[in-house]
């Protein structure tokens, strides 16, 4: 177990109140496992990052780290966790300094943290460039000059470089070209076989999610409200939301279009975030239970009534949809005629 | 793929290649006034007063029949000298209180507050104040001007800092758990230098204005000391008869912040690696 978050909460003071941006927030994650944490924007996921990372103060909760609480060690204690835990981030115009060489972006954490001499320093850039795909002249070059996918790829150098045994992903492939992203995940997959990383990975492309995850926990709110092998969550998912979510997936089978009711309306704000059940306002299922109570993350599903949910026709998830097959043989047959 | 150093950038671009020469030539002329100035500029030639520019004085001369050229030359020397030292002095102290009010935000209000304070009042009342106490001179100036200048340079930098401290690259080098003086030096600092840059060649010629307008009071140069706004206040009682004596410094102190202006624009440009193609 590499990582234990255990009632993770952050509440920011606002006018108004407080906005409960995570709200106890538990989850763990193995050595060399990723768990995506997928959501909507605003249900908390890059805040949950951050609070991993410590880059913020959580307003309560703890994150163990290797077995270490490194949520009460005093900011001077906290370099060695530093090393071992690193970040990717989403837009990766953002995330490099316009005035450091990409080289230097790469060798600074290795300088930070005094791991060999300034000349093996160098020659780790020059590996970890080819290692995401780069070529050593690159490291002479400002990052005004590399594309999106590229800047990624320096940050996720930026970020081995200390040959961390954890790697947030905050949304790492969302701000790049569809072509892009299936390179930059390949890479990420790839490096994660090579050096036994963990991710802890967030994302709300659930297709990204498919290809990536191990294990996925799905936020709303702040809060999670169904966490599961990835398998398991995709072929059945026992959330309402996490169906919606599913559902919002587009298909290529137009017959299959429509066999969930997409999800109507807007996240709440977590300013004031609804009794009960907080999914409830938006929730075809939703009872006076549910305005009533909240319910507790069992068995991986925050639900008061997943047992009682329909049986739901996952034959999206792989298969074709019946009109879908007619329609392919006819086209089969047309063009066999042509021949 | 060779790419242009900072000095190849400053001088392709025509303008800024002009005001580079030019503010080298002022800062040497300035140095090496001495040497370069074809009279003694204290020197009166009582029968040669108000004299036009052309003629045996090339600039013409003053009221007392002192060389133009030459006062400027030395001129150059004590205007330049209270311009750059106030406004370095004044900019570093108020950088330093800029970054602290960013980074350290528990700082960030009394800081503020206190620059607040130093804003309100005329940056000509600080130079009547320290004349009171340190007696009128170019001291009371100089420390009167960067005085002033501390709270505005300290607004530029902290809002710079701020926006800089909201982006990615920030949180990714704290991720890497730099200390916090490395990481203003190396990720914050070189971020703000733009508006930094643009602020302080603009405040140059303020500077150099206001310390002018200071020794006008008779507050800052003394006479007989050559100093470009000094020289053009005394000027002023003989504009319609020889206007040249107020006009030919004042114009010397428009060309000196003009070419600081666009040279400060050219080096902001030529220090920014993304406009280096």
């Amino acid at each position: 177990m590499i990582l234990r978050a255990e009632n993770l909460a952050k509440h920011f003071a606002a006018p108004g109140g407080l906005v409960r941006a995570v709200d106890g927030v538990s989850f763990t994650l193995a050595r060399g496992e990723t768990l995506a944490l997928v959501g909507e924007s605003g249900c908390g996921k890059s805040t949950t990052a951050r609070l991993v990372l410590r880059l913020i103060e959580p307003s309560a909760g703890q994150v163990a780290f290797d077995g270490e609480d490194i949520t009460t060690l005093p900011p001077n204690r906290l370099k060695p966790f530093r090393r071992r835990a690193q970040i990717v981030f989403q837009d990766p115009y953002a995330s490099l300094n316009p005035r450091l060489r990409v080289g230097d972006t790469i060798q600074e954490p290795m300088r930070v943290h005094g791991l060999g001499s300034a000349a093996e320093q160098r020659a780790r850039v020059q590996e970890l460039l080819a290692l995401v795909g780069l070529a050593p002249f690159h490291a002479q070059r400002y990052p005004h000059e590399f594309s999106g996918g590229q800047r990624q790829r320096i940050g996720i150098a930026r970020a081995l470089a200390v040959q961390p045994d954890l790697v947030v992903c905050d949304e790492p492939v969302s701000a790049l070209d569809v072509s892009i992203q299936a390179q930059v995940v390949n890479l990420l997959k790839d490096l994660q076989q090579r050096f036994g990383l963990s991710y802890l990975f967030i994302a709300h492309d659930l297709g990204v999610v498919k290809h990536m995850a191990d294990r996925v926990a799905v936020m709303y709110l702040g809060k999670i409200v169904e966490l599961a092998e990835k398998r398991t969550l995709f072929a059945n998912p026992r959330h309402p939301y996490t169906r919606a979510l599913l559902a919002a997936i587009p298909h290529p089978d137009p017959a299959l279009r429509g066999r969930v009711k997409p999800l109507g309306g807007d996240l709440p704000s977590p300013l004031n975030p609804p009794p009960g059940c907080r999914f409830h306002t938006r929730c075809a299922f939703a009872t006076e239970l549910c305005r009533r109570e909240e319910p507790a993350l069992v068995d991986g599903v925050a639900c008061h009534h997943t047992a009682e949910l329909p049986p739901l026709d996952m034959a999206y998830a792989g298969g074709l949809s019946e009109t879908a097959t007619r329609r392919l043989a006819r086209y089969a047959q047309a063009a066999g005629q042509r021949n | 793929m060779s790419r242009p150093g900072t000095l190849r950038m400053l001088t392709r671009d025509v303008g800024a290649a002009l005001s580079f020469g030019f503010v080298a030539l002022v800062v040497l002329a300035a140095i090496l006034a001495p040497w370069i100035a074809p009279r003694d500029p204290y020197a009166t030639d009582l029968l040669a007063i108000m004299q036009p520019p052309g003629g045996d004085y090339l600039w013409g001369t003053d009221g007392q029949g002192r060389d133009i050229l030459s006062r400027c030359i030395f001129g150059l020397q004590v205007t330049l000298f209270m311009g750059l030292v106030s406004l370095i002095a004044g900019g570093v102290i108020g950088a330093a209180v800029g970054f602290a009010a960013a980074f350290y935000r528990r700082l960030d209000g009394v800081l503020m507050r206190l620059m607040d304070i130093l804003l309100s009042f005329p940056a000509i009342l600080f130079g009547l104040a320290l004349a009171a106490i340190f007696g009128p001179g170019l001291t009371s100036v100089i420390i009167a001007l960067s005085i002033a200048t501390v709270p505005l340079m300290a607004r530029i930098v902290r809002g710079a800092a701020l926006v800089v401290m909201g982006q990615d690259y920030i949180e990714a080098a704290r991720a890497t758990g730099m200390s916090d003086a490395r990481l203003v030096w190396r990720h914050v600092a070189p971020n703000c230098l733009s508006p930094i840059f643009v602020f302080s060649t603009l405040r140059l010629g303020q500077v150099i204005l206001l310390g002018s307008a200071l020794s006008f009071l008779g507050l800052g140069a003394q006479a007989p000391v050559a100093e470009l706004g000094a020289m053009a206040a005394q000027g002023r009682n003989f504009l319609f008869i020889a206007p040249h004596i107020s006009v030919i410094p004042s114009l010397a102190i428009f060309a000196v912040v003009l070419a600081f202006n666009v040279l400060g624009d050219a080096l902001r440009d030529a220090l920014d690696p993304r406009l280096r193609i």
